[in-house]
């Protein structure tokens, strides 16, 4: 090469250079071979990392890391958030009132040092999340972590608190070392200065340990071999690359990686080479919001009017646009979760009697204007996409829809300011139980938003307060689904849509299974 | 005049067109609009110029329609395949040339006007309002101009009317100059200076002696113009600052492309469209240049002669 090169035919300069892109692309499929042999992982996604702290991380990809690097006092079992498993508890009881939870910790549990875990760890490890005032402090807003002996750890909220045990397993609640932490300039005061050393040596009791972390480009977690967790982790190298979704699919297609996170499902029709698609329902749910304003508007403050958006939406369509996975729930809550109303409960389209709704309305040809953030894409569908669907739809029945896109951070001004008529957003739940959607209601955060004023409807103020209040599963599940009929009835919020979640990976790879909360365990992936 | 029989070098050219009648045709045209860059341009424009006016004729689809099946490719039925949303994407493109076309027209038309007229003023009258008037135009030169119509654009709203205001805030400032350096020129020309003396008003004396004399010049810029002006509008509506959605615009189109990087044919088309468009009124302001202002058409077309 160095002879075509030296200068006396510069016309062959470009053969060479398309000779050398060609042989760099096919070497990559080359590599694929060494994941099998040493019990490589590498799963490619896109970034949202600032630090591995679990004191201050709240981001998807932190999530995922911390959820490998520390074990949290209560989990999840594979995609199923409705109920709680043992963690680095083995067991836990909660107080009638739903103040107090204890818990009981598991024997014979180590860090990654070697050294015990104790109750002292779990109170200084739940204190620094409250101390730190960071991004996860709000799960425990209002609780105070006490050690009752060695083994037992009493957590007691200050209001009813039933959501708890579904907020612990959070990884950013994982349980870090004291002395560890503490030793290298760590508290559990606002002074803590441990981040830094979290973001190099993970100190936790997890499946793995960490071996490199950087935010823009890769993670490497490692094994840990003193793991005393029930399911031992079957790969001993993990790593994680920031890869936007178009190369995600690439890299998997040609063996580079053996999962990517990020497909949408446009996307993920047709692939090729023996690849798995797991596609399950994302936990965002993407509601249409009819402001009761009558300032705003006093056409959707019209409940008639309500009545014919409602009816005339063709929900099914709406579905196809986000493939495979996706479902609509019957209520807010996401069908997923505790408390979500059976799927029979969903509403469907009925053209005639929207139609007539609409005469109802007394207003002729009515129209209203849709806002939504137009740079905003939830699970890889994008809401301009939607947003056009719903104004074709709503056309269909009569109803005039101006669509107002705008770029996310003007509008979400709209939205919170409660401007918009029509608004299209979604909400992505804090944590995996229904009460964290009793923001809904009228007087509260998101029922503000449409204008639902505390007092609109005492029946359901009255319902959700009982709800929050409440504990045992089943009666909680009975009174979230009363709350959801009535809000489907009379409120100003119609649930549109929850996208899919699509996780690809390669054949040899087993138990992939996509949690709202983590997104994906890697400790709980195996190998065939 | 040295090279004045333009046509002895046209044989060079003609042996590719067929027929006695297009010949015919071809020799009645002058000779700057007989090369094949102007005859491409020309067809490529008139091709488009059709196509806003005969859209709901030759369009398939209603553009709106959402009613096919999403993401296929082109094919039977649907020769430019459809889109996310199952709307076909040559209907859309159709529709698109009814939106940007028409709406590049008519921002050059007030650019031409706007620019003209105030560079007119500036030049003719010289002094303090030369100086506001140039002044305000160095500053619009000043900013970006991409940059500066998104502001604009941003800071009105998000609509088409807005976006033709953005570029127009943009765009006058070169005619405005152009026009001001060519009336300074003329002014003192003793035509210019009879008819003052023979008690002209300033404005019958732009009218009758110094318009003719400027609009040559103008129209050359002006066409020239219509591709930027559409690429301008197109970037804006790329950018989300230009048409609403559901209208079928071709730079919304390319956004909605980049999108689905691998469903090639809902970027590609359009932004064929953009290509074509723009080219065809480069390629005519060009042959207009050449044709309106005979000095550079001698030696820009001596300097191609020599080359082929």
């Amino acid at each position: 090469m160095p002879r075509f090169s030296a200068g006396s035919y510069p016309v062959a300069l470009p053969l060479v250079a398309v000779a050398a892109l060609a042989l760099s692309a096919c070497s990559g499929g080359t590599s694929a071979s060494g994941s099998s042999a040493g019990k490589t992982l590498v799963v490619d996604t896109s970034f949202n990392l600032k630090t591995a702290d679990p004191g201050r991380e709240f981001e998807p990809t932190g999530q995922i890391v911390d959820k490998a690097l520390y074990e949290t006092l209560l989990s999840f079992k594979g995609s199923d958030v409705t109920k709680p498993v043992p963690g680095l508890a083995s067991s836990y009881e909660q107080s009638a009132d739903g103040k107090t939870l204890t818990l009981h910790l598991r024997a014979g549990a180590k860090f990654a040092d070697g050294s015990a875990v104790t109750a002292d760890d779990v109170v200084f490890s739940l204190n620094r999340v409250i101390a730190l005032k960071g991004n996860p402090s709000f799960l425990l807003d209002g609780v105070t972590v006490t050690k009752t002996d060695a083994s037992t750890v009493t957590l007691v909220s200050k209001k009813a608190n039933p959501a708890l045990p579904f907020i612990l397993p959070n990884p950013a609640l994982g349980i870090l070392s004291a002395k560890t932490v503490q030793a290298h300039g760590g508290s559990a005061t606002a002074t803590d200065g441990a981040e830094k050393y979290l973001n190099t040596t993970s100190a936790g009791s997890g499946p793995y340990t960490l071996t490199s972390f950087n935010t823009n480009t890769q993670v490497v977690l490692t094994k840990n071999p003193k793991y005393t967790g029930s399911d031992k982790p079957t790969y001993d190298k993990i790593v994680l690359r920031n890869v936007q979704a178009p190369t995600q699919k690439l890299n998997v297609q040609r063996g580079d990686s053996q999962i990517a996170l990020d497909l949408t499902s446009d996307q993920v029709t047709g692939l090729s080479g023996g690849l798995k698609v797991d596609s399950g329902a994302s936990s965002d749910v993407i509601f249409l919001l009819l402001n009761r304003n009558t300032k705003v508007s006093s056409t959707t403050a019209n409940a008639k009017f309500a009545e014919a958006v409602r009816k005339g939406i063709d929900y099914k369509s709406l579905l196809s646009l986000a493939g495979t996975g996706s479902v609509q729930p019957a209520g807010v809550i996401p069908s997923t979760f505790l408390g979500a109303l059976p799927a029979s409960e969903a509403a469907g389209r009925d053209l005639a009697g929207a139609k007539a709704a609409l005469t109802a309305s007394g207003i002729a040809k009515p129209s209203v204007t849709l806002g939504y953030a137009s740079d905003l894409t939830v699970d890889g569908l994008s809401l301009q996409t939607l947003a056009e669907r719903v104004q074709a739809q709503l056309k269909e029945v009569g109803i005039t829809v101006t669509l107002a896109p705008a770029p996310t951070t003007t509008e979400l001004d709209n939205y919170r300011n409660g401007k918009e008529q029509l608004g299209l957003w979604y909400w992505g739940p804090d944590y995996p139980d229904p009460s964290d959607y009793l923001t809904f209601l009228p007087g509260n955060l998101v029922g503000l938003r449409a204008d639902w004023k505390a007092g609109a409807d005492p029946t359901l103020t009255a319902l959700g307060d009982k709800a929050a209040t409440t504990i045992g599963d089943d009666t909680r599940k009975t009174l979230y689904e009363q709350i959801q009929t009535r809000m489907n009835a009379s409120g100003p919020f119609i649930p549109l849509m929850q996208p899919s979640r699509n996780t690809v990976s390669a054949a040899s790879v087993t138990g992939v299974a996509y949690n709202p909360v983590w997104t994906i365990d890697v400790a709980a992936l195996g190998a065939k | 005049m040295k090279r004045s029989p333009e046509g002895a070098a046209k044989p060079t050219v003609e042996p590719g067109l067929e027929g006695t009648v297009k010949r015919g045709l071809l020799r009645r045209l002058p000779p700057a609009w007989r090369r094949p860059l102007a005859v491409t341009g020309g067809l490529v424009a008139a091709f488009w110029l059709v196509i806003v006016i005969a859209a709901p004729l030759l369009a398939p689809h209603d553009p709106l329609a959402q009613d096919l099946p999403r993401l296929t490719a082109p094919g039977a039925g649907h020769w430019f395949g459809t889109d996310e949303l199952g709307r076909d994407v040559l209907s859309r493109v159709l529709y698109g040339a009814r939106v940007s076309i028409p709406l590049a027209l008519l921002l050059v038309a007030m650019s031409l006007l706007v620019g003209g007229v105030l560079g007119a003023c500036a030049g003719f009258f010289g002094r303090w309002v030369d100086e506001v008037v140039m002044r305000i135009a160095d500053l619009v030169f000043a900013f970006p101009t991409v940059i500066l119509a998104m502001v604009v654009a941003a800071a009105l709203g998000a609509s088409l009317q807005n976006a033709v205001l953005a570029v127009l805030v943009v765009s006058w400032p070169s005619y405005a100059r152009v026009t001001r350096g060519l009336v300074m020129g003329l002014r003192n020309r003793e035509f210019v200076l009879s008819g003052r003396l023979l008690g002209f008003s300033a404005w019958r004396s732009l009218r009758v002696d110094i318009l003719p004399n400027v609009l040559g010049p103008l129209l050359v810029l002006a066409t020239l113009d219509i591709g930027t002006a559409t690429l301008l509008l197109s970037g804006l509506s790329f950018l989300g600052l230009g048409a609403k959605p559901p209208t079928a615009e071709w730079g919304a189109m390319v956004a909605d492309g980049t999108q689905q990087f691998d469903k090639w044919w809902i970027g590609v088309f359009p932004g064929l469209a953009i290509l074509t468009v723009v080219l065809a009124f480069n390629f005519l302001g060009d042959t207009l240049r050449d044709a309106l202002d005979p000095g550079t058409a001698r030696t820009i077309g001596a300097e191609k002669e020599r080359v082929a």
